[in-house]
């Protein structure tokens, strides 16, 4: 399934979550260094957290 | 005088089933809801990546909630994926979950994608276990699941019907959901909110397809979600439908305090409590259960599961081909059936010495919550990523390769990216216009250790399908997210009983100059 994290597009396998998109997109440092995942309306979400496709999140 | 008896009977069953079915009207009715998801068994209290402040802790939730039940006719829910994931609950197979959440006198749980993880036979004991209703109404073929439950409490009859993720059989070991079907959410849905909505005063939906899933579900009072793991801190209102959802892993607890009035929620307040063991006291049979079970767990870590005749190197796995990368890349080739496969050497953590190996060495040898992904790529694909595991073995970075069904040598005079020699898979040399399955890790098939390779064969894969109850996938051949691999590692050991891999030349580096190597 496709789904966006800070716009850029990443491909993810079903079962696969929040971490592994965070992964594809390179920004694991950022998490360890502190920052979170919000989804696009705000919403901190877990790094095990689940998606539908087209799904979009932010690292901030 | 039987006949009496009987019209006796009818009338008072009668009676009985108008008073149970029949809406309330009148005064407003308080309800609280206080609600859990996506536990996935964390009992201890946990650090946050980049945190320092400790917070969760069932027992901490379990005290919260009483003092909270106190104060309002409530009813305690749970959104799936309750009992799956840290390693207390994964070597018990998620029973000391469900014995917590007897303690905690939850009143109904939805299965999630996740209680399916340890197999049918499983799970159907959990829900024979479980003091409270396992729903799943979209799940054809699973009797153990109930599609809903009606619950009656301070005068209000309510609903509450499950729904579980459509994506839970590509998301678990195929065989785990074998025989099943995941019905539309969205049509199961409709189907029992048109069965209920007369008979009830609300209609709680406890839903495990994730908060963006929920949003496009209509009709329906309350969603209690989960599966995206999203901290819904204010509840939103889509259309006449609430949601709510309350992160992860028992961090915070959902306290939703309803005000209903002739079949509707006439008001709302939503919080999320923060657990924080620092400020709060625990629940003592609860911590007793935690405590049981830790050292329960603490046993079977002990618990020798075989034996090796020679040491097993975990020191040397990011700079050159050892015997226990090739153990553990063959363990992961063989379960997936996969013709090669490839590891990061940073995921082998510590060596393991001569003599009798514990679960535990394996836990710590290879600890993280790593599963098998096998898909295919073409012989181009397996020699970049090959390429890229070499590229800095300099540094000792954790992306060098520990490999299985394949052999390469490499240079290090060359430039990275120019350093692959040779690649053979078995006995033929690699060719790169040929399909080949290799197994490796989520995290690499992720793009971690930057293996770029595999994230592009994920979005190359096509998908996947099901299709008559049968799942399909053009690009990906194994795919078993509630497995880790340290399990399938010990699985392994136990069977074998006795080891001793020697490394066989897989990987060797050769010094060339002017193209002649040696």
């Amino acid at each position: 399934m496709k789904i966006f994290v800070n716009d850029k597009e990443i491909y993810l396998l079903p079962g696969m979550k929040a971490i592994h998109a965070v992964i594809g997109a390179g920004l694991m440092d950022q998490i360890e260094s502190g920052r979170r995942v919000y989804d696009e309306w705000g919403n901190e979400i877990g790094l095990n957290g689940e998606f539908v496709s087209d799904t979009k999140i932010f690292v901030r | 005088m039987k006949d009496t008896r009987k019209l006796l009977c009818g009338l008072l069953l009668s009676a009985f089933l108008l008073l149970f079915f029949l809406p309330t009207h009148g005064q407003a009715e308080e309800l609280r809801i206080l609600y859990m998801n996506d536990f996935h068994g964390f009992a201890a209290p946990q650090k946050l990546l980049g945190s320092d402040e400790t917070q969760g802790g069932i027992a901490y939730v379990a005290a919260l909630i009483d003092r909270l039940r106190k104060e309002k006719p409530t009813l305690l829910l749970a959104a799936g994926d309750m009992i799956q994931g840290d390693a207390w609950a994964n070597i018990f197979q998620g029973k000391p979950v469900i014995e917590i959440m007897n303690t905690m006198r939850f009143d109904a749980m939805v299965v999630g994608n996740h209680e399916f993880d340890f197999g049918q036979e499983a799970l159907k004991q959990r829900i024979l276990e479980a003091g409270f209703p396992v729903l799943g109404a979209n799940v054809s073929g699973f009797s153990a699941l109930r599609p809903y439950v009606l619950k009656e409490i301070a005068g209000l009859k309510v609903a509450i019907i499950g729904l579980v993720t459509q994506d839970t059989p590509t998301a678990t070991r195929w065989g785990n959901v074998e025989g099943l079907t995941f019905l539309s959410v969205a049509d199961t849905s409709e189907r029992y909110v048109a069965e209920l909505r007369n008979k009830v005063d609300i209609i709680v939906v406890l839903s495990h397809i994730g908060y963006n899933a929920d949003m496009v579900l209509a009709s329906i009072d309350l969603i209690v979600g989960g599966h995206s793991h999203t901290k819904v801190d204010k509840q939103i209102l889509i259309g006449d439908t609430l949601l709510v959802q309350a992160w992860e892993h028992a961090l915070v607890l959902g306290v939703l305090d309803l005000q209903i009035k002739d079949g509707k929620i006439i008001e709302a307040k939503n919080r999320l409590e923060e657990i924080r063991p620092a400020s709060m006291v625990k629940d003592p049979s609860v911590a007793a259960i935690v405590e049981k079970y830790s050292t329960q767990v603490n046993g079977a870590l002990n618990k020798v599961i075989g034996h090796t005749e020679i040491d097993l190197d975990g020191d040397n796995v990011r700079v050159r081909e050892t015997n226990l990368g090739d153990l553990i890349a063959d363990i992961m080739r063989k379960e997936s059936s996969a013709d090669v496969a490839i590891i990061n050497g940073g995921a082998i953590r510590t060596s393991i010495r001569r003599g009798a190996i514990k679960a535990g060495d394996i836990y710590s040898t290879v600890p993280f919550d790593n599963y098998i992904v096998a898909m295919k790529v073409s012989g181009k694909q397996i020699h970049d990523a090959l390429e890229h595991g070499v590229s800095a073995v300099e540094s000792k970075d954790g992306r060098f390769p520990q490999v299985s069904g394949i052999s390469l040598t490499y240079s290090t005079s060359e430039n990275p990216g120019a350093r692959i020699r040779a690649i053979t898979v078995n006995t033929d040399p690699l060719d790169d216009g040929k399909t080949y399955t290799v197994a490796t890790t989520d995290f690499l098939a992720a793009g971690g250790d930057a293996y770029q390779v595999f994230r592009d064969a994920i979005r190359d894969s096509g998908g996947f399908s099901v299709t008559g109850g049968t799942i399909k996938s053009p690009g990906i051949v194994y795919n078993d997210a509630g497995r880790w691999l340290n399990e399938v590692v010990v699985q392994y050991i136990m069977g074998q009983k006795k080891i001793g891999p020697k490394t066989e030349g897989r990987i060797r580096q050769v010094d060339c100059n002017e193209n002649i190597c040696k």
